[in-house]
């Protein structure tokens, strides 16, 4: 497929040098790289600078509220399995409002991928701290400096049960790229951290700061952060989580952790539901031709069973 | 002489059995043609608190509604009988536990001390001691009841060792007595019994086996009461019925719907219908016919949000939940109607506001599910006068959503969701499942497509179709667009659809009117005040008042010319609202959309629901005098 069939035609409304749009490019780059379908493709954001992106992506793209991304994605998911999703965020959006669902997408494994676009502030509201910013930093917008500690994407992911987790850079696109690609590729709920310099608002976490700090995970060749069987998850998780914490002359970025030995929440409900698949929510007939529901009286009768009593003669 | 109906209350300790003796009773009597209709009151708490199920037992298939006083109590506990101290009809009989009979108020320790303060008021007022057996006498002596002790401890005792059971499961037999007793004096046969305790013991045959013997116990003990309370013969000729929740109700109506979606976070009265239907995830009868995605979500945020996904990618879906779920709900919601995504919410009241009263009845949301979410925009809200319109209404509630793509709130409430009914299997032929302009998409598919008012709906995931949605206003593609000419057209075409709804609604699903049409007085209201408004009706037509009944079904867009036209039959002042809650918010409703002011209202919000007795007495004052304001506070 041609490259342009992935992009819209529309302006893109970041500051020029933003970090989204390194994202952007990363992002259409694999979609054309796999030739995804663009209508079984979904991106879902949230709301913030970042959370614009859907609108400049040639698939299906649905631009909710702030926070709520996961849910909404959640629903197209199990809604219609066949669907590739992907969820765009800020940090604000991700991990503040949202951080509940972020937890409760790893909980569940369910085959989604989360971008997060980490710029360390809240973009669209004009420069507020983001759950990503550390303690005492002071960017140029803060009156004072950050009075709140950051929280670790990577390790609250880890935690939290993603089954690929990664991190990238915006400006690195060749690697963010391949990243993306391993992403959407994996089979379970995966998250990426991807450093997104912003221009206007974060003179702490520019450009400049990340070229001199920024190395790759994979350039060291003894790490390796595929669980092969169930027992080495631990030491692995362990591994991943202690390497996330490395934050300040040196930055990795790379896959910290990717498990594919544990079942995704399709696979679960798929135990339960035989038909799942071939008879999704989005995919199985409700009515007959004329209106009529699929679950006639006589259906209804053998469904509800347990509720009918045959009703026998009084005693009077 | 046989009599049309029985009321009873069953009454314990939560987590004791009073809802299974509530069960093997009622099927027991739908067994044999009689209607039944249960409310079951309950405080927040899992075991020990009182509990109780106020009953009534009909030859109706459907009795409408509840009254007291009842003929029958039948006590688990000593804190029964010093509850329902008012509740026990002239002539009426009590069944109790013997072993209780010297017990002392003052020692009933689950009993809120406001309510043992007010109870010893009372029996001192009477000059009655404060212990189960003066009760008993003051009530033998003052109003011809007939205390029927069981002493419940020798029964177990009995049925111990005939099947060698553990001490520590005796108590779990307490139910068992209960439903003897109630059956012994309403002459209902053993075979009604056993056949009732098969279905609710199926796979344990030695419960069912147990419970017989003690069935019998029971009733060589009370030989000379057999059949003392007999009923009328069922005037129906169903051969089947359904024993249902409100719950369950509405759990059949989406499932009947094409419901393929549903996700909820636990609330009380709300998650048993998501239960309900998790039953069934994997439908089938005689073929596959499709799966049902259950949810249980981190949060109702996540609940909402995750249904409309599910709807864009054109699954029927909806979420389920009750005041305080709903207001985290709000913002997907306005959402939903900035994206017109059909979407169901059920919403069942109960006591506000915050975590007022969690497991008592209300009628107090009306406003918050009519205007709830910032902004302008299309939706519907509906609500259900009893279980059997609960089904269809929840059918219903797609087909609006679908047919004109806005969120449809399904009002409900606790009354309705934990109450039991016998009610006939819906009648399927007459069901008819709409999903209204569906597109299948291709390469110029604009989703807001400005030549509609309802744009052709593709789901996402169609073929060679690609769509967007966005929160922002947006462009005829989804895309957000500031243009002030676009906001106008695109922000006019989702609330004209509240014009077109108006127009194409169904009469029958706005409102029904019952009554006379030659009228005296008007009542109106909605929801599941209705059963107990029509047998007042009926009552107060036997006295010379004809009055009838507006049930009011679509709440918004509110029906104003079929209201006006109805309540221009009669002066203003002979308008009656009634509503479970403090300022009959119906009434503003009517006010605000049709400008007829309602002076005389009815309002009842102590959590309990209204009883026809409190009900007839109030409508007899308000329209026999200037009272214009009632407020009803009987129940336990
Ligand atoms: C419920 C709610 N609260 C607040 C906002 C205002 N708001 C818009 S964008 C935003 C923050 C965006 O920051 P972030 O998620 O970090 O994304 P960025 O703009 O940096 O890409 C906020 C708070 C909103 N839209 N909704
Ligand atoms: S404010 Fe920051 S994040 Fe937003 S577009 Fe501008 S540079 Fe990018």
């Amino acid at each position: 497929m041609e490259r342009r069939s992935y992009r819209t035609d529309l302006w893109i409304d970041w500051c020029p040098g933003c970090g989204n749009f390194g994202i952007l490019t990363a992002v259409v780059r694999v979609f054309e790289e796999l030739g995804l379908d663009p209508s079984k493709t979904v991106i879902v954001s949230g709301i913030g600078c970042s959370s614009k992106i859907p609108h400049f992506i040639n698939v299906n793209g649905v631009h909710t509220l702030h926070g709520r991304a996961i849910p909404f994605a959640m629903g197209i998911k199990l809604a219609n399995p066949e669907l590739i999703v992907i969820v765009h965020g800020g940090d604000g959006d991700l991990l503040g409002i949202g951080a509940g669902h972020f937890v409760a997408l790893g909980r569940r494994n369910i085959d989604v991928t989360v971008i997060l676009h980490n710029n360390g502030v809240y973009g669209l509201t004009k420069g507020q701290a983001s759950p990503t910013l550390p303690l005492n930093a002071k960017t140029k917008a803060l009156v004072k400096p950050n009075i709140q500690q950051a929280l670790n994407p990577i390790a609250l992911a880890l935690s939290s049960g993603y089954t690929f987790v990664a991190r990238g850079y915006a400006f690195d696109g060749e690697h963010l790229k391949n990243i993306v690609k391993k992403a959407i590729l994996h089979k379970g709920a995966a998250f990426i951290d991807v450093l997104q310099p912003c221009v206007t608002f974060n003179d702490i976490f520019t450009a400049e700061y990340y070229r001199k700090r920024i190395y790759r995970l994979e350039d060291n060749s003894s790490w390796n952060p595929i669980v092969e069987k169930p027992e080495d998850r631990t030491i692995k998780l362990l591994k991943a989580i202690e390497k996330s914490f490395e934050w300040g002359d040196r930055i990795p970025i790379g896959v910290f952790y990717q498990d594919t030995t544990v079942s995704t929440f399709e696979e679960r409900i798929l135990q339960r539901i035989k038909i799942y698949l071939e008879m999704s929510p989005a995919k199985s007939s409700i009515a007959e031709d004329g209106g009529r529901s699929v679950i006639d009286g006589k259906r209804f009768e053998e469904i509800f069973r347990d509720y009918i009593v045959d009703v026998e003669g009084t005693q009077q | 002489m046989a009599r049309e109906d029985v009321g009873i209350i069953l009454g314990g300790p939560q987590g004791a059995g009073v809802e299974t003796s509530m069960m093997v009773l009622t099927r027991a009597l739908a067994r044999r043609g009689f209607g039944v209709i249960a409310d079951r009151e309950y405080f927040s708490n899992i075991t020990g608190r009182h509990s109780y199920i106020h009953m009534l037992v009909s030859s109706r298939a459907i009795p409408r509604s509840l009254r007291y006083p009842v003929e029958i109590i039948a006590s688990m506990d000593a804190e029964t009988l010093f509850t329902h101290i008012d509740d026990v009809a002239n002539g009426g009989y009590i069944v109790y536990d013997s072993g209780v009979a010297s017990k002392r108020l003052e020692e009933i320790v689950s009993m809120e001390d406001i309510t043992r303060v007010r109870v010893l008021e009372k029996l001192k007022k009477n000059g009655v001691a404060s212990t189960v057996a003066s009760v008993l006498k003051f009530l033998e002596r003052d109003r011809d009841v007939k205390a029927i002790g069981l002493n419940f401890a020798d029964l177990l005792r009995r049925l111990m060792n005939r099947y060698r059971i553990e001490v520590s499961s005796l108590s779990r037999y307490v139910s068992g007595i209960i439903v003897s007793a109630v059956a012994v004096l309403l002459g209902l046969d053993v075979e009604a019994i056993k056949y009732s305790l098969s279905i609710q013991f199926s796979s344990r045959r030695n419960i069912v086996e147990q419970n017989l013997e003690l069935f019998k116990y029971v009733e060589e003990s009370l030989q000379s009461y057999r059949n003392s309370i007999a009923l009328e013969k069922p005037k129906h000729n169903f051969r089947k019925l359904m024993i249902v929740t409100g719950n369950d109700v509405v759990a059949m109506g989406k499932i009947v719907g094409g419901l393929r979606y549903q996700s909820y976070y636990p609330i009380t009265p709300a998650a048993d219908e998501s239960f309900a239907i998790e039953k069934y995830e994997h439908l089938r009868a005689e073929k596959d016919i499709g799966s049902i995605v259950v949810i249980q979500t981190e949060d109702e945020i996540s609940a909402i949000c995750s249904a409309i996904g599910a709807s864009l990618a054109g699954a029927r879906s909806a979420t389920v939940t009750s005041g305080p779920g709903f207001d985290l709900m709000v913002e997907g919601i306005s959402w939903a109607g900035a994206n017109e995504v059909p979407i169901v919410v059920t919403y069942y009241q109960r006591g506000g506001p915050s975590t007022g009263q969690p497991t008592r009845g209300s009628q107090s949301d009306l406003f918050n599910a009519i205007f709830a979410g910032h902004g302008e925009f299309a939706r519907v809200v509906i609500t259900s006068g009893d279980h059997v319109e609960a089904f269809y209404d929840s059918i219903e509630a797609f087909n609006i959503a679908e047919r004109f793509q806005v969120p449809v709130i399904h009002l409900l409430d606790k009354f309705l969701a934990n109450s039991i009914r016998t009610i006939p299997p819906p009648d399927l032929d007459s069901v008819k499942i709409v999903r209204g302009s569906i597109s299948s998409g291709g390469k110029e598919y604009k989703r807001f497509d400005l030549g509609y008012i309802v744009s052709p709906r593709a789901f996402i995931g169609v073929d060679d179709t690609v769509m967007w949605y966005s929160g922002d206003e947006h462009d005829e593609y989804g895309h957000i667009v500031e243009d002030p000419e676009n906001r106008v057209s695109m922000y006019s075409k989702r609330i004209k659809k509240l014009d077109l709804i108006a127009s194409e609604v169904s009469r029958d699903m706005k409102l029904q009117v019952y009554g006379d049409r030659d009228l005296d007085y008007i009542i109106i209201g909605w929801g599941s005040v209705k059963g107990v408004v029509l047998d007042a009706l009926e009552l107060l037509y036997r006295k010379g008042f004809r009055g009838c009944y507006i049930n009011v079904k679509l709440l918004w867009p509110f029906p104003s010319r079929e209201v006006v036209e109805v309540l221009s039959k009669t002066d203003r002042d002979r308008i009656i609202a009634i509503e479970h809650s403090y300022n009959v918010q119906i009434a503003d409703l009517v006010a605000l959309s049709t400008s007829i002011k309602i002076e005389k209202k009815i309002a009842k919000f102590t959590g309990r629901p209204i009883t026809l007795n409190e009900l007839v007495d109030a409508l007899q004052k308000l329209l026999t005098s200037e009272t214009t304001h009632v407020v009803l506070t009987y129940g336990a």
